[in-house]
């Protein structure tokens, strides 16, 4: 994994473990946003996930019904 | 064991926290340097000998002891906003203080002083000077006494510095203070002699102690410039850093106009040109100096023209008209400043931050409040209320779908007994539940990444505005700036003893207190993360967080608590509007759950 997808992995824990317990979790899927986040960039890299995890931040909105919704594989993206 | 990874994942946090500053800010840095190394070896012009170096190579240690000369001659410097004196020798603004601030909210403490002289113990002053770039003139130096005409220095009544060097070379300063903070010097040589001179003037403002700073990295304190457009930043550490690396010199650059100075979080000290198309080298020195206490940090910034000015005989030049800032960043003022003199980015000098387009709306917004309700603590309630208001719809709309969800409620009961030994799993299926039946109880993380900014901006504007300064709110907050100066461990003043004499951890405000249980009870209306060690974590954030604000400015910890009262408000809210939208939608047909 590239050290750019390795930083931003560490800002994503970093917000999991000060920022999110104290503003409250509020999503509305599994696995959640950040969880979400952390396994895009393992699996897709820096640039395509975080691209991932700000287009399911952005479906993350009252509007959208939310539920499950796992990380597409490597196979499922093409 | 649980406790130790949470200590360890706290600090840990806390370390990512300073690592991510300087981080994100030494690559850039590191470029600057490399480029002012080159220019700094293209630049220098020939060396200075001669006593009067003091900007190339500021040695400007105190002259030999035992060598007694009369006090040095002051001028009154009297402007509305300022008082002081004006040394004529060395051409020296050392000593003045701003007419309508006090250090402390009491109505009869001394005024805030900006500038003091070298003989006390927080030198800080301005001054106006010459190298000989030819070597050989003689230029006014450190212990040069000038003569003045004028009498004194006020709006409408200018004063011109005069020094004759002997050898046909007479020296001119023209200053001129305005209604503000403002004062214009014009720098000026008329050669007399039957040599042309080679000249370089410059004007610089010199910190001789390092000061008191809050070392907190949401507000910046230390040398501050915008210089081609560009605002430029230095800690006093940073800059000490720096200048060891290269002989004194921080950071340099060449510039079309711009300014530069040294900024406290409430005080600005600065220099920037009348003529903000004119070419100019701005600097910011550090050096460390034999002092009185030892090796002593001395604060430098000055600006000059790009290169040494020569003056044919018969001719006035050599100089250069520059305008000195010192007063309160106060950012009507600064604005204005900007506006009617050119002064680029002039509101830069507070520290508004990354979030600018917000936190500047949001200070005219409180400014209007404060205005109107003529209390800033009132002010920032009001315009927290506004705020969540404003985003009040986004918190309705998730909650509407409480209604269906108590229908799912056996539903997602039987899942919860199915996966007791497994709740990530039990998660998982709760949300393909809540999928298939279209219905939701978290408002998602977009709501949430929006309001970050937005709070965190106010947050800010709150931290570095001067109107929080001295101004009171209801009860014992006399200063929203200040620590709420009650304490929990002398049971709020019963005990006449203060227990922070013993350390100032022992601090415990009731502000502070009011916060914690307010966030704890927020908290509670908030859904627990689903990992343990985190659920954990946000059990004792509220714990963290009363210890951490209890040193914050009382204005702070009101908006905290205020913030989660409004929260805990809203949620309450939302839920008894549910619950009489459930009883219509539900009454007509019992359920037998």
């Amino acid at each position: 994994m590239s050290a750019a997808a390795e930083a931003l992995k560490g800002a994503v824990i970093l917000y999991q473990w000060t920022l999110r317990p104290f503003i409250g979790a509020q999503c509305r899927f599994h696995p959640s946003c950040s969880h979400y986040a952390l396994e895009a960039l393992s699996t897709h890299g820096a640039a395509r996930g975080a691209l991932m995890a700000g287009r399911r931040i952005l479906r993350c909105n009252p509007w959208h019904p939310g539920g499950y919704d796992p990380v597409p594989t490597r196979t499922e993206q093409g | 064991m649980d406790n130790k990874r949470l200590l360890l994942a706290i600090i840990a946090s806390i370390g990512i926290l300073l690592v991510f500053e300087t981080v994100f800010n030494k690559p850039a840095r590191e470029a600057q340097r490399a480029q002012q190394q080159q220019a700094a070896q293209l630049a220098q012009p020939a060396p200075t000998p001669g006593p009067a170096g003091p900007l190339r190579t500021p040695t400007d240690a105190a002259p030999a002891a035992g060598t007694p000369r009369e006090p040095a001659a002051r001028l009154p410097v009297e402007g509305p906003r300022v008082q002081g004196t004006l040394n004529l020798r060395g051409a020296r603004l050392d000593d003045l203080v701003l007419r309508d601030y006090r250090e402390t909210t009491d109505p009869n403490s001394p005024l805030v002083r900006l500038f003091a002289p070298r003989e006390g113990s927080a030198p800080y002053y301005a001054q106006w000077g010459w190298t000989a770039a030819d070597g050989r003139t003689p230029v006014p130096g450190n212990d040069t006494d000038w003569q003045a005409e004028g009498g004194r220095l006020a709006p409408g009544n200018p004063l011109t510095l005069r020094w004759d060097n002997g050898q046909g070379q007479v020296f001119e300063i023209v200053l001129a203070l305005d209604e503000n903070y403002m004062v214009t010097a014009e720098q000026r040589v008329r050669n007399t002699g039957e040599q042309p001179v080679q000249l370089l003037p410059w004007a610089r403002i010199r910190r001789e102690s390092t000061p008191p700073t809050q070392g907190f990295y949401i507000l910046h304190e230390g040398f501050v410039g915008v210089l081609d457009g560009r605002l430029r930043e230095m800690t006093y550490k940073a800059a000490k850093e720096e200048a060891g690396k290269r002989s004194g010199l921080a950071f340099e650059q060449e510039t079309s106009g711009g300014w530069s100075g040294f900024t406290d979080k409430y005080w600005l000290a600065a220099l920037t040109p009348v003529d903000q198309s004119a070419r100019l080298r701005a600097s910011y020195r550090a050096v460390p100096e034999a002092g009185p206490h030892g090796q002593e940090d001395r604060w430098q910034v000055d600006f000059a023209p790009p290169a040494p000015m020569e003056v044919t005989p018969g001719a006035t030049g050599g100089g250069q008209a520059l305008r000195l800032f010192a007063g309160a960043k106060e950012v009507h003022l600064l604005d204005a400043y900007a506006s009617r003199l050119g002064i680029p980015d002039f509101d830069k000098a507070i520290d508004f931050g990354w979030f600018y387009f917000l936190t500047k709306p949001f200070f005219f917004a409180l400014d209007w409040l404060f205005k109107l309700f003529g209390n800033f603590g009132i002010a920032i309630l009001v315009f927290t209320l506004a705020l969540k208001a404003a985003f009040f719809p986004l918190a309705n709309k998730a909650y509407k779908s409480m209604a269906r969800m108590k229908v799912l409620g056996p539903k997602m009961q039987e899942i919860r007994e199915r996966h007791k030994e497994d709740p990530a799993k039990a998660q998982a299926e709760m949300m393909a539940l809540y999928r298939t039946e279209k219905v939701n109880p978290a408002s998602g993380c977009l709501p949430i990444v929006i309001q970050i900014p937005v709070f965190f901006a106010l947050y800010k504007v709150l931290f570095v505005t001067i109107e929080m300064r001295h101004a009171p709110f209801f009860g014992w907050i006399r200063d929203l700036s200040a620590p709420d100066p009650t304490n929990l461990f002398n049971l709020f003043g019963l005990i006449p003893y203060d227990p922070m004499q013993l350390s100032h951890y022992l601090h415990m405000p009731a502000w502070a207190l009011i916060m914690g249980v307010t966030m704890f009870l927020q908290q509670k209306l908030n859904p627990a993360p689903p990992d343990p060690i985190q659920a954990k974590v946000f059990q004792y954030m509220p714990i963290i967080f009363t210890f951490m604000l209890a040193s914050f400015p009382a204005g702070l910890v009101i908006y905290w608590s205020w913030n989660n009262l409004l929260s805990i408000a809203q949620q309450w809210y939302i839920m008894r509007l549910d619950a009489q939208r459930k009883g219509k939608a539900v009454a007509p047909a019992p359920s037998k759950g």
